[in-house]
């Protein structure tokens, strides 16, 4: 504990210099900026920052991911209040009290209230991960090559499973993902697998490039496509969160700042699924469930603070397991990989003040969205009138630099085209796009342990089902399979109802 | 979360082409070379994870299909008529963008220039009708061009002289 608090505190002073507060604050800015424009994603913001910072220093340029991740999760409450336009997938949940109270004239305060929550929720979750890692990290020590592999199937099931509104069709988009992951050598014997003797594929799809063609030029396209429509924006009044808000649902916010960061912890999944889960708890256990959808505050505190407690939460694995929580924070990873960082099981052993580093990181971010949430609304105001039009084709002169940048090679450009209209299409087909990523993520895990673990069993399965983790990765892989399948669903609803029966008669009996 | 779901006709066509790549893959992995000179056992032959996922993808494929037929996919199918000019906003970004990003760069042209003309006909084009409409077309290639300038040169700057950064 104090160990921990020492190291947190030494990774804030060394955060305590003129450069490093210009990156963070910029990097807030340009996150909340790119955040509460309809359009661009987290993730897109990420990975351009990825680019832009290659040649700092790993400390400073992961600072500048991290402030632009926090920021564009909270920026997106901007959109979704003012314009019932969820700036992030992450805020759609704040479109339905956010823009209620916006409507009843009380658009300041539905920012006050997205403020506090997303502050507060980053604490939340920032507070989990400086007690979460280490135990996690201790725990992921016992993983071998068979647990890995469930863990890396299980990240790509769950997350098709829960980020889209198809299991099938996300499992699909993960599949291939773990497909274009075996793209180029493999490992084992440098063997060119479907390089059709292009000498460029040969080293493999980059992640980079990939996502910023999967999360920018399909949203550039999908942005342009139709016809601007008029930009209404709501009036507003003093932004400053009322302390009413936050002492009056305390219990909302740390209940939704717990199953933000649980739902973080889950491979693949990430901010929106944690925003709508946080809200439906709290509808569930609100004594003012009538005013959900209606303007509830407690509604919108919920959405904030659980959307933006995923973020700390989603790095957690990131660090201890190198498996991401999120979209965002797969670019995070790819991140660390390329300024040297090795996030994983040793973290904790060779690195453990990195895991502070990152805490502080978070700390910094969220003290970041205060000063801008307070301040800058009305210039957010213009900037959400400007026209898509003279955004969208500056967006895209980034995304073909941000894939040039990092390998110098125009090959990335063409993999960044390639990924955007195959992920504009399989958007329009319904088709969920964090699954394909983690899959990508995932894909050199899930073979490398599979192949190994059949070479150290010499081609024996009995492992991969044996061994206690393996096999309880293995069943929550299965139950999330099946819970899909209506037969199954069927015989397990019968089966609770008969055993319910059996229990009341026996309890009858008793009486 | 999502976009909205597409009808069972459209699932049954993306089912097929579904089918079709899982098909190609497993194809691809069974011919894989299996470097039996290497003498290397059987589980560890390159071809054997795209292979198993080639089947998997297969699995949700035939999956996809069956569900979009017994949604009745085939009750009253037709290709939907497609009028381009409908869709011309879609073809005309696709074409700016692939022509900038293949065209444009990286062959000779200095990257703010190739940038700026960019930035500049991609404005224009899109705001080619209104301006029209409202009578201020040089008003319009005036902003598109100054647009372009401007983006194309502090894009130039931020990355290559701020931040070090290589452009094509």
């Amino acid at each position: 504990m104090l160990d921990g608090l020492i190291g947190f505190g030494t990774a804030i002073l060394g955060f305590m210099n003129p450069a490093s507060i210009v990156y963070a604050l910029v990097a807030c800015f340009v996150g909340f900026i790119i955040g509460a424009l309809p359009g661009l994603t987290a993730t897109m913001g990420v990975a351009l920052m990825t680019t832009l910072t290659i040649k700092l220093p790993s400390a400073d340029a992961l600072l500048i991911l991290i402030c632009t991740y926090v920021g564009a999760i909270y920026g997106g409450s901007r959109s979704a209040i003012l314009l019932n336009i969820p700036g992030t997938p992450a805020s759609a949940a704040s479109c339905l009290d956010g823009h209620a109270l916006a409507r009843q004239g009380l658009a300041g305060r539905a920012m006050g209230i997205a403020t506090s929550g997303s502050v507060l929720g980053t604490w939340i979750g920032m507070i989990a991960l400086a007690f979460f890692t280490p135990v996690l990290g201790e725990m992921a020590l016992k993983f071998g090559a068979y647990e890995f592999f469930w863990l890396a199937i299980f990240g790509v099931v769950i997350s098709g499973n829960l980020t889209g509104n198809d299991p099938i069709k996300g499992w699909m988009a993960g599949f291939l993902g773990l497909f274009i992951a075996g793209i180029g050598q493999e490992a084992l014997y440098a063997f060119n697998r479907f390089t059709f003797e292009v000498h460029d594929l040969s080293g493999g799809i980059s992640l980079v490039p990939a996502l910023v063609g999967a999360f920018g030029l399909a949203e550039v396209i999908t942005v342009m496509k139709d016809p601007p429509r008029p930009v209404m924006v709501s009036a507003y009044d003093t932004v400053i969160p009322k302390l009413i808000d936050v002492t009056k649902y305390w219990r909302t916010i740390i209940r939704s700042g717990l199953i933000g960061t649980g739902i973080g912890i889950v491979p693949g999944v990430g901010e929106d699924v944690a925003a709508w889960s946080s809200y439906a708890a709290a509808r569930r256990a609100s004594k003012e469930k009538e005013l959900f959808g209606k303007g509830s505050i407690e509604g919108l505190m919920a959405a904030e603070t659980g959307d933006n407690a995923c973020v700390p939460g989603a790095v957690i694995p990131v660090l201890t397991l190198a498996v991401p929580g999120s979209a965002p924070a797969a670019v995070l990873l790819a991140a660390m990989l390329i300024h040297g960082v090795n996030p994983g099981p040793l973290i904790m052993v060779e690195n453990p003040q990195f895991v502070y580093e990152v805490v502080a990181m978070m700390f910094i971010a969220s003290i970041g969205i205060l000063i801008y949430g307070l301040t800058l609304t009305k210039l957010l105001v213009r900037v959400l009138q400007f026209p898509a039009v003279l955004i969208m084709p500056i967006i895209f002169v980034l995304c073909a630099v941000g894939s040039y940048a990092i390998a110098s090679r125009l090959f990335d450009v063409y993999v960044m085209l390639a990924f955007g209209v195959i992920g504009f299409m399989l958007r329009q087909l319904n088709f969920p796009m964090a699954p394909l990523v983690l899959g990508i993520v995932l894909g050199d895990l899930m073979e490398k342990s599979l192949r190994r673990g059949l070479v150290l069993s010499d081609g024996d399965l009995l492992p991969f089902f044996s061994r206690p983790i393996a096999f309880v990765m293995f069943s929550l892989v299965a139950v999330t399979i099946l819970m899909n399948v209506p037969a199954f669903n069927r015989l397990t609803s019968r089966a609770w109802s008969s055993l319910g029966g059996l229990f009341r008669r026996s309890a009858g009996k008793g009486v | 979360m999502e976009d909205e779901k597409p009808s069972p006709f459209v699932d049954l066509i993306a089912g097929g082409f579904w089918l079709a790549l899982a098909i190609a893959i497993m194809v691809g992995a069974w011919t894989m070379d299996r470097l039996a000179h290497l003498k290397i056992p059987i589980f560890t032959v390159p071809g054997l994870v795209p292979g198993l996922l080639g089947a998997a993808i297969a699995m949700a494929s035939i999956v996809l299909i069956v569900r979009s037929l017994r949604a009745g996919a085939l009750a009253g199918a037709h290709w939907p008529s497609v009028d381009l000019r409908e869709h011309w906003r879609l073809i005309a970004v696709l074409v700016l963008c692939l022509g900038y990003a293949i065209g444009l760069i990286g062959h000779g042209l200095p990257f703010w220039l190739a940038s700026a003309i960019f930035v500049a006909v991609f404005i224009f084009v899109f705001q080619f009708a209104e301006r029209r409409r409202d009578g201020t077309l040089p008003r319009g290639v005036l902003v598109a061009i100054t647009t372009g300038l401007i983006s194309g040169l502090v894009i130039h700057y931020a990355f290559q002289d701020l931040f070090l950064v290589r452009l094509p």
